[in-house]
């Protein structure tokens, strides 16, 4: 029987990463929504995001949070040009299965550069609060790990308000709603779908910077992350930003609750099956509003 | 069905595909017959793919070792030439590549390849074809458990006894400073595994209890669970059966619980040169096993260091020791066999040369059980004041073991 103040500390740690979990979801779920795109790169964008907050840091010393003000307009735009430029020329009828192939080969281009420029190489951002920690309630909570849950929380947060009270996010729900009908009461739609586009990609930019704070990484470590960040969408309601962060949170907590008991290896099955008792019971996800309904 | 649930089956249909594919893929290799004269010898190794850091390592060792004899003026007089190809670290591409150089080539002897998943089913192509099977790391129990008759591990130990010389020395302590309590925590792959349970097994036998034993697959990412378990077991000494990433992550993720632990040991990683910046310099005390050090002063450890240094603009490390051990030791056998083609007499006069002898490498002197397990044991190194040394054994040290370990 785990004691009470493992307990607690697994529930701390379990939050945390749970928070991680939601930004990292964040996009691939907004992708979806907007537009029915599958984007299997989103988690390639994460790591080729951790890798300059790394090089950056490395080639200048300066905190990798800084490289929050290149990287997030950087990817914004990124995403805007790769939905204009690729991603519209794929066939409506098609647009989920296709979109999978096309970003599968984006995924794989960017694993294919990252290991050409920086090598296979393992690296890690060597930060002076690398391993400095807090002490909270008996528990102890990791600095970087508070910073990419604050990282997470604001970029959430940024998100929701935007979506809710700007009218760039009303438009974009309205097309998430019903295209045909949006660009009947006058919004330009295509145009709607390449800023949602964008603003999925730089949740990516601050995923990645939040993920190289205390992560070691490497060119092929985005395979590791798809599958968990899939299964948190489905979970969530596929389309759904509040539902993939309580899913991610609802996991989060499980699997480092879960690692108390079973091994790491079972702890981590738990998406796994999470998704698949989605599928069986419940194939619009558990948490996903009405938006996701409409898919 | 409706859409939704069309489309969400899709979605995990595609997630598990990815998850699959993401394996790897092959691509062809190619090759052309060489001359008689010089002595050819084969090698798969993992250039691209997951070990293909070690992979490099261990190419570099056997381009210096072939450098080095040539300079020297050859092997039996005649030149050596190295034919290397990409297995990409796949375990069928290495079978097929050994299969070329034997069959096709016509090489005259094969060096073995990177890591245990790779070394075990080359080995039975080699044996197979009645080859002498040189390799520098196969070091998991398994690799022995074969029945390979061919096979020699050219290192001075397998990963059960890397911890040997510690474990002598914990056991050795008066019971008031010895640790009461070690918590395991091991990589599902049979070295990483094979390194902490030698030590648990011996640690155990002389009444140290295991009071955690976790073992995570090799892709974890997240450590946090398993360092508040061990943090909050309060164990006086943490093992950790580790390869470089894990255990970097491991470690500062102990670090950030404020876990300070008496005594503190991890295979690999810390003898890796990236180590102390990886975790901010907070090494003081952490413990490792090393089969190799740029210092030792056997006889041809200071040309190699040297020699290689020139070649390749940088001191050799632990992979690229181990692959010009296993040059060495084939070199050796050869020259006393007098000898160097794949006919099954001279095959066999190598292997049973290698049975009866001793052999001098860069490691120190190395023979072999029947098995061909390697009868010597690693050293154990430690960071002190900043950089890592041997303490163990006494005849090797450079410093004192440090215990109880300051705090990191």
């Amino acid at each position: 029987m785990p004691s009470a103040s493992l307990v607690f500390q697994s529930i701390v740690l379990g939050v945390l990463l749970g928070g991680l979990y939601a930004l990292l979801a964040a996009g691939l779920t907004l992708y979806f929504g907007v537009m029915r795109v599958v984007m299997i790169a989103h988690s390639a964008f994460l790591i080729l995001a951790a890798y300059l907050a790394w090089y950056a840091h490395r080639e200048t010393g300066v905190d990798p949070l800084l490289t929050l003000l290149v990287t997030v307009p950087l990817f914004f735009v990124a995403g805007v040009a790769m939905q204009r430029l690729l991603l519209t020329r794929l066939r409506p009828a098609t647009l989920t299965m296709m979109s999978v192939l096309l970003t599968f080969s984006v995924a794989l281009v960017i694993e294919g550069l990252l290991g050409y420029a920086f090598s296979g190489t393992q690296r890690r951002i060597r930060l002076n609060y690398s391993s400095a920690s807090l002490e909270f309630f008996g528990a102890r909570v990791a600095v970087v790990k508070l910073i990419a849950f604050g990282l997470a929380a604001a970029a959430l947060l940024g998100l929701y308000l935007l979506m809710r009270h700007s009218r760039f996010g009303q438009a974009l729900r309205a097309t998430i709603q019903h295209r045909e009908a949006a660009a009947l009461v006058g919004i330009d739609t295509d145009r709607i779908a390449g800023y949602g586009f964008g603003l999925g990609l730089a949740t990516a930019a601050v995923g990645g910077t939040a993920l190289s704070l205390d992560s070691t990484i490497y060119p092929s470590l985005h395979w590791h992350w798809i599958g968990p960040l899939m299964a948190i969408i489905v979970v969530g309601g596929l389309g759904s930003v509040p539902g993939a962060a309580i899913a991610a949170m609802a996991l989060g907590l499980t699997q480092s609750l879960l690692q108390l008991e079973l091994s790491t290896t079972w702890a981590q099955t738990v998406f796994y099956v999470a998704l698949f008792a989605t599928l069986a019971v419940r194939p619009q996800g558990f948490f996903g509003g009405r938006l996701a309904q409409r898919f | 069905m409706s859409t939704t649930q069309r489309l969400s089956w899709r979605v995990a249909a595609l997630a598990s595909a990815t998850a699959l594919t993401a394996a790897g893929c092959g691509s062809g290799g190619g090759s052309e017959d060489s001359p008689d004269d010089p002595i050819t010898i084969g090698v798969s190794l993992p250039l691209t793919g997951d070990f293909s850091e070690p992979g490099k390592g261990v190419q570099r060792g056997y381009k210096a070792w072939a450098k080095i004899i040539n300079d020297n003026g050859g092997l039996l007089g005649r030149k050596v030439e190295l034919k290397i190809l990409d297995d990409q670290s796949n375990a069928d591409r290495v079978v097929s590549d050994y299969e070329q150089l034997i069959g096709r080539d016509q090489v005259d002897l094969v060096f073995g390849p990177f890591s245990t998943r790779l070394v075990v089913p080359s080995a039975r192509v080699a044996e197979e074809y009645g080859l002498l099977f040189v390799e520098p790391a196969g070091a998991a129990p398994e690799v022995f458990d074969q029945g390979f008759k061919n096979l020699f591990y050219a290192a001075p130990a397998v990963a059960n006894d890397h911890y040997n010389h510690l474990a002598e020395y914990i056991l050795a302590l008066p019971e008031a400073e010895r640790p009461k309590s070690v918590a395991y925590a091991a990589m599902d792959d049979p070295f990483a595994q094979g390194t902490a349970y030698g030590l648990k097994d011996k640690l155990e036998k002389g009444g140290i209890k295991t009071i955690v034993d976790e073992v995570y697959p090799p892709n974890t990412t997240d450590f946090g669970s398993i360092a508040a378990q061990i943090a909050s077991s309060k164990a006086d000494m943490v093992v950790g059966g580790s390869q470089y990433q894990d255990g970097v992550n491991l470690i500062v993720a102990l670090q950030q619980l404020n876990y300070q632990p008496k005594m503190a040991a991890f295979s690999t990683a810390p003898t890796e040169p990236e180590f102390a910046k990886a975790i901010g310099n907070k090494t003081e005390g952490i413990l490792a096993p090393t089969g190799y050090t740029q210092h030792a002063d056997y006889p041809s450890n200071k040309e190699f260091v040297e020699k290689y240094t020139e070649q390749f603009g940088k001191a050799p490390e632990e992979d690229e020791a181990n692959a010009y051990t296993t040059g060495q030791v084939v070199a050796a056998a050869v020259e006393a066999a007098k000898c160097a083609s794949q006919d099954e007499e001279c095959q066999q006069k190598l292997v049973k040369w290698l049975r009866g002898n001793e052999v001098e490498t860069v490691v120190g002197p190395l023979k072999w059980d029947d098995k061909g397990r390697p009868q010597s044991a690693h050293m154990i190194q430690q960071w002190v004041d900043g950089e890592i040394q041997i303490v163990l054994p006494e005849e090797q040290k450079e410093a004192d073991l440090v215990h109880p370990k300051p705090k990191w």
